[in-house]
C-alpha cells in the first residue's frame, strides 16, 4: 500500500495487560439460528459397514485372522457371511436409539445390546478373490506393500538379532499376512460367542473354506470402561465425518451441536469434532482440500467396486504398564526436586505427556488438576485449541454444555499442554504443522475403533507402583482412512516418530518409536527455560497387525462372493 | 533478546576461514538487510498507527535480557512443495512435476527453500543432491571473492566447472546464478527467485505486523498471509513462518532470527529406507553444514555397493522403490530458527488493512553494502 493511498490513523493503542486465564463464569451458551444446511450429500449407509462410519463401540469385539486356501471354498463362505455384515444404517441407528435411551435414563439402557460383524481383506487376500490388477486398484502404496514392508517406516523394531521387524508378531508378520480379518462385536460376551461359532468356518462350509489362523477378544476395561491400559480415557476425540443418512432435512451422520461456520472457517459438529468431508474415510466421496476445507470431488475409482470401501489399519499394541507407571513416578520425582516443578506429581506429568488427565479432561482447559465434570460433559471434553484462544461456540438451539468451565487460552508455545504430548503430536488441532495449517491438519485425521485386549494390572494397595505380572495387555488399534500413507503413517513417522514436527520439542514419548529407542522432550519451566525428559525405555511395542480394505457390502456380495 | 557482535555464515560454514574482510563484509551486508526489514516495518506501522516495531538487527540492536528457548521458536516445514503434493486421497504426490528438467536460464519449481538435482545414468537415479543455501548468499560470495565460488562448485558439483561458467562477462561480471551447473547439471544453491535470505528476513519482519479485519484480530495462519502478504499461501514454509512470528508479536514479544541467518534442513526421516532388506536411511550424507544447520546434503550409495551395479533406484521406502528425488526430499524437515524475548512489553494495536509492508531504505546506511536487498541477476525464467 502506497503512502499517498493510505487511510487516517488511529492513535496507538496502550499497552494492554498480559493475558490471565479467563475464570469460570455463568454465561447462557451462545445460540444463533440455523443457516441453510449445506448439500453434504447422501451417504450410502447401506452399503458401507458399520464400524467405518458408525463405530461398533462394543464391550467386547473378537478379532479373527483367517487365511484363504481354496479361492471357490473361501468365496463359498463369503456368501455365507455377507447377509451378517452389519451397514452404517443399522450400527448408527442403533447408535443413536442407544444414546438417547442413555440421556434419558442416565444410565447405560438394560437390555439394550447389539452384535455387529465387519470384514476386511489384505492385499494378497483381494488378489486371490478378485485380481491382482483389481487388488493393484485400491488407490494406496502402503496397502499395497502390506504392513510387515512398511513396519520400518513406522519405526517397528525386531526383536532379536537378525530377525526381521515382524519376526515377533502374533499375527501379520511376513509370510504369515492373513487374508482376511473379521470384526465381531457385541455387547454380550454369550452373544460374541454365539456369533463367532455361526461365523467362523466350521462343518457346514465347504472343504478348504478360509483357515482361522489367529483370533483375539479385547473388551473394555471393566474397572475403567472406556480408558486404555495406561489409565487414560481413549477414543475422546473423533473427527465429524459430513453426509446426509437419508433425504429428510437435517438428517446427518454426525449430530450437530453448532452451526455452521461462516465461509473460510473449519465447521464443528460439536466443539472440538470438526466436520470433514467422508472421502477422507470412504472411497467415492468428496474430500477436504487440505489449502481450504473445501469439498474436492472424489476421483474415478477402478475397479468400481472400491467406492464405499474404506482402509483399514490394524496393529496389536502391547503396553508395558508397569514400566509407564514406574517412568512416570521416577520421573516427576526427578522433576520436583527441581526448582521449576515443585510438587510435581506423577499423575500430572502423564497428563503433561498425553495432554489429558485420566478421566479425558484436557490439560489445556484443567492445567492444575482432574476435573471430572469437565470429562463428562461431551460439549466440554473437546473444546479447546491450542495455539489460540478457543473462542465460544455458537450452539444450535436447544444444545449448549451443562456447566461452564474455564475456556483454554492460547498456548502456542507449549507451555500448558506441551507441544510433544499425545494428543497434540497427533492432532494439532488449530497449530501449525510442517504440512501446513489447521486445514492440511484435517486430511491426516483418522477414525479410531481401538479396544484394549487384556486384563487391567492390578494396583497393590498404599500407592505403591504395580509391578509387571507377565501378562499381556495392550490395545487392539483400529482405525479408517482412504489414504494410510497420507494420514496413519504420516501420524505415527511423522510426527509421533518425530522431534521436530508437527513442532519441535521432542517426541510422542507414549506411542513415538525411534530406532534406539531413545526419545526426549522438552518441557517449559514456568521461568520461560525448558526441562529435557528422556527414556530409552519402550512402553508400547508393536506385536501384530496388518493393512485391509474394508470393500462395501455390495462388493461384498457382488464381486469378492461371487463364484 | 538476543546480541551478536557479528552475522556468520549460513550454517557456520568455513567460507570466511582467514578473512576477516570478508567476514565483515557479511556481517554489514546481512545487518543491512535486517535495518532494511526493521525500517520497513517502523515506516508501515507509523502509517498505519500500529506502534512500535517488533523485529530488530541482533547485530546494531539486541540485548542481554533472555530469549525463549531455542525449540520454542524454531519453525519447521516441509521440503516437498506443496503445491505439488498429494492432491487427495489416495492420489501419489506429484513427483515428476516437482523436478522437471531444467536447462540453463531456468530455475527449479521447487519453492519450500530446499532444491534437488537427481543425478541419472541409463535411466537410474546414482545419486540425489539437496541444497538449501540462498543464492544472495552466493551474490555476495560472488561479488567479494569470485574464487571462492569457483571452488565451491568443483568441490561439490564438478571439477570441470570453469570460471566463466559462473561469470560469463568475466570475474568482475555479474555471476549466473541460472549457470549450466546449477540448472541442468547440478545443484549448487537455491535458483527460484522466491529463495532468498532477503526474502527470509523481510518475510519474519513483516509478519511481525499484527493485523486485524472487521473489527477482530487475524490469528488463523492463511487468512494472516492473504491480507499481510508476505509470502505465498500456497507454500509450506511462508504461512507457517509468519503464522508463528505473528503469534509471538501477538504475545508482545520482540523477535529476530537466530545467528546464522539461514533456512536449514533439521533432519531426514531415513525410517523405512532399505537396500536388499538392509537400512539404507545411512547414505543420506550431509556434506555441508551438519543438523540442524544443514546446508547441503548427498543420498547416494556407498563406492562398494554402487560398483556391484546397485543404484538409488534399488533402494525402497517402505517397499516402494525411489523413482524421484522428491520421495527423498518428503522426508527433510526444513526450519528456521527465531528468537523471541521472554519478555512480553510491546502491545501494538493491529493494523486495521491488508497490504504487504513496502521496502523502504533504512535511516543510515551501513559504509559497505555488497548485496541487499532481492537478488539483481536472477534470469527468471519457467516460472512468473
Amino acid at each position: 500500500m502506497s503512502r499517498a493511498r493510505h487511510t487516517p490513523s488511529k492513535p496507538p493503542r496502550s499497552s494492554k495487560p498480559q493475558r490471565k486465564p479467563k475464570p469460570a463464569r455463568k454465561v447462557k451458551p451462545q445460540q444463533a439460528a440455523l443457516p441453510p444446511a449445506q448439500d453434504e450429500g447422501l451417504l450410502e449407509v447401506d452399503d458401507i459397514q458399520g464400524n467405518i462410519l458408525g463405530a461398533f463401540n462394543k464391550d467386547h469385539q473378537l478379532l479373527v485372522a483367517l487365511a484363504i486356501h481354496d479361492v471357490a471354498a473361501a468365496k463359498a463362505w463369503l456368501s455365507r457371511v455377507a447377509p451378517f455384515i452389519s451397514s452404517v444404517a443399522e450400527v448408527a441407528q442403533f447408535n443413536r436409539l442407544f444414546r438417547a435411551r442413555r440421556r434419558r435414563l442416565g444410565h447405560d439402557p438394560l437390555g439394550l445390546i447389539a452384535t455387529w460383524a465387519n470384514i476386511a481383506f489384505s492385499h494378497d487376500g483381494l488378489a486371490k478373490l478378485t485380481s491382482q490388477a483389481d487388488a493393484d486398484g485400491v488407490p494406496d502404496d502402503a496397502f499395497h506393500q502390506g504392513l510387515p514392508d512398511r513396519a520400518a517406516i513406522l519405526g517397528d523394531t525386531a526383536i532379536g538379532e537378525g530377525q526381521p521387524v515382524s519376526g515377533h508378531w502374533v499375527v501379520g508378520g511376513a509370510g504369515r499376512v492373513p487374508d482376511i480379518l473379521l470384526i465381531v462385536a457385541s455387547d454380550d460376551p454369550a452373544q460374541l460367542d454365539r456369533a463367532v461359532t455361526q461365523l467362523c468356518p466350521g462343518a457346514g462350509d465347504l472343504a478348504g473354506a478360509p483357515e482361522v489362523i489367529w483370533r483375539e477378544c479385547g473388551q473394555t476395561r471393566s474397572d475403567m470402561p472406556g480408558h486404555e491400559h495406561f489409565g487414560f480415557k481413549d477414543g475422546v476425540s473423533q473427527p465429524g465425518v459430513r453426509g446426509l443418512v437419508s433425504r429428510a432435512p437435517d438428517i446427518y451422520l454426525t449430530e450437530r451441536f453448532q452451526v455452521d461456520a461462516p465461509a473460510g472457517d473449519i465447521a464443528f459438529a460439536r466443539p472440538g469434532m470438526p466436520l470433514i468431508w467422508p472421502g477422507e474415510f470412504v472411497f467415492g466421496y468428496p474430500s477436504n482440500d487440505r489449502n481450504n476445507g473445501n469439498p474436492v470431488p472424489a476421483q474415478a475409482l477402478a475397479p468400481t467396486w472400491i467406492r464405499n470401501g474404506s482402509l483399514l489399519v490394524f496393529r496389536r499394541l502391547r503396553q508395558d504398564v508397569a514400566a509407564f507407571n514406574a517412568f512416570l513416578r521416577a520421573a516427576a520425582a526427578s522433576l520436583a526436586a527441581t526448582p521449576d516443578f515443585p510438587g510435581l506429581s506423577a499423575l500430572r506429568l502423564g497428563a503433561m505427556l498425553v495432554g489429558r488427565w485420566p478421566s479425558g479432561a484436557p490439560i489445556a482447559r484443567a492445567p492444575a488438576q482432574d476435573n471430572a465434570d469437565l470429562a463428562k460433559d461431551p460439549l466440554s471434553v473437546n473444546d479447546f485449541l491450542f495455539a489460540n484462544d478457543t473462542p465460544a461456540p455458537v450452539f444450535r438451539p436447544g444444545a449448549g454444555p451443562a456447566k461452564d468451565f474455564p475456556r483454554a487460552t492460547a498456548d502456542p508455545l507449549g507451555f500448558v499442554c506441551p507441544c510433544p504430548a499425545h494428543i497434540r503430536k497427533v492432532n494439532p488441532r488449530d497449530q501449525d504443522s510442517d504440512k501446513g495449517d489447521a486445514f492440511d491438519t484435517l486430511t491426516r485425521r483418522i477414525l479410531r475403533r481401538g479396544i484394549p485386549f487384556g486384563p487391567p494390572l492390578p494396583a497393590p494397595p498404599g500407592g505403591q507402583l504395580p509391578a509387571d505380572d507377565g501378562v499381556e495387555r495392550g490395545l487392539h488399534f483400529l482405525c479408517y482412512q482412504t489414504s494410510i500413507i497420507e494420514q496413519f503413517e504420516l501420524l505415527q513417522s511423522d510426527w509421533a516418530n518425530s522431534t521436530n514436527n508437527p513442532k519441535p520439542s521432542g517426541h510422542d514419548l507414549v506411542i513415538g518409536q525411534t530406532a534406539d529407542g531413545k526419545r526426549d522432550v522438552q518441557l517449559f519451566t514456568a521461568a520461560g527455560g525448558t526441562q529435557s525428559l528422556q527414556t530409552d525405555r519402550t512402553f508400547v511395542t508393536m506385536t501384530g497387525g496388518g493393512y485391509f480394505f474394508a470393500p462395501s457390502i455390495s462388493a461384498l456380495q457382488k464381486v469378492l462372493a461371487a463364484p | 533478546m538476543a546480541h551478536y557482535n557479528a552475522f556468520n555464515p549460513p550454517g557456520n560454514n568455513a567460507d570466511f576461514a582467514g578473512d576477516p574482510g570478508l567476514a565483515q563484509a557479511w556481517t554489514t551486508n546481512m545487518s543491512n538487510i535486517f535495518d532494511t526489514a526493521t525500517a520497513s516495518v517502523t515506516a508501515y506501522l507509523a502509517h498505519h498507527g500500529g506502534g512500535t516495531c517488533q523485529f530488530y538487527n541482533p547485530v546494531s540492536g539486541g540485548g542481554a535480557s533472555p530469549d525463549l528457548p531455542a525449540s520454542a521458536t524454531d519453525i519447521p516445514w516441509n521440503g516437498f512443495p506443496k503445491r505439488h503434493g498429494a492432491p487427495g486421497p489416495g492420489q501419489p504426490p506429484q513427483y515428476a512435476a516437482a523436478e522437471a528438467p531444467i536447462t540453463a536460464g531456468q530455475n527449479r519449481d521447487q519453492d519450500e527453500y530446499l532444491e534437488w538435482f537427481v543425478n541419472r545414468q541409463n535411466g537410474k537415479i546414482v545419486s540425489v543432491h539437496f541444497t538449501c543455501e540462498a543464492y544472495d548468499y552466493f551474490q555476495f560470495l560472488a561479488q567479494a571473492a569470485p574464487q571462492k565460488v569457483l571452488a565451491l562448485y568443483q568441490t561439490y558439483i564438478s571439477p570441470q566447472v570453469q570460471m566463466a561458467d559462473l561469470f560469463p562477462n568475466g570475474p568482475t561480471g555479474d555471476y549466473d546464478i541460472l549457470n549450466k551447473w546449477n540448472t541442468e547439471l547440478g545443484a549448487m544453491h537455491l535458483s527460484n527467485p522466491a529463495n532468498n535470505l532477503f526474502a527470509e528476513v523481510f518475510l519474519a519482519a513483516s509478519a511481525t505486523v499484527r493485523r486485524s479485519q472487521h473489527g477482530a484480530e487475524i490469528t488463523q495462519t492463511i487468512p494472516l498471509i492473504l491480507c499481510s502478504k508476505y509470502g505465498a499461501s500456497t507454500r509450506n514454509s511462508d504461512p507457517a513462518i509468519g503464522a508463528a512470528v505473528n503469534g509471538l508479536c501477538r504475545d508482545g514479544r520482540q523477535v529476530t532470527i537466530a545467528d546464522p541467518v539461514g533456512l536449514y534442513m533439521a533432519g531426514f526421516n531415513g525410517a523405512g529406507l532399505t537396500l536388499n532388506g538392509q537400512p539404507a536411511d545411512g547414505f543420506f550424507k550431509i556434506v555441508r553444514g551438519a543438523f540442524p544447520l544443514a546446508l547441503r546434503a548427498v543420498y547416494a550409495l556407498p563406492p562398494g555397493l554402487a560398483a556391484q551395479g546397485l543404484t538409488v533406484s534399488d533402494v525402497k521406502i517402505g517397499g516402494t522403490p525411489i523413482q524421484f528425488g522428491g520421495q527423498l526430499a518428503e522426508r527433510i524437515t526444513m526450519h528456521i530458527a527465531g528468537l523471541a524475548s521472554v519478555t512480553k512489553d510491546i502491545h501494538n494495536a493491529p493494523v486495521t488493512v491488508c497490504g504487504a509492508v513496502p521496502q523502504v531504505d533504512p535511516p543510515a546506511q551501513a559504509p559497505t553494502s555488497l548485496v541487499a536487498g532481492p537478488a539483481r541477476s536472477v534470469r527468471r525464467a519457467g516460472r512468473a
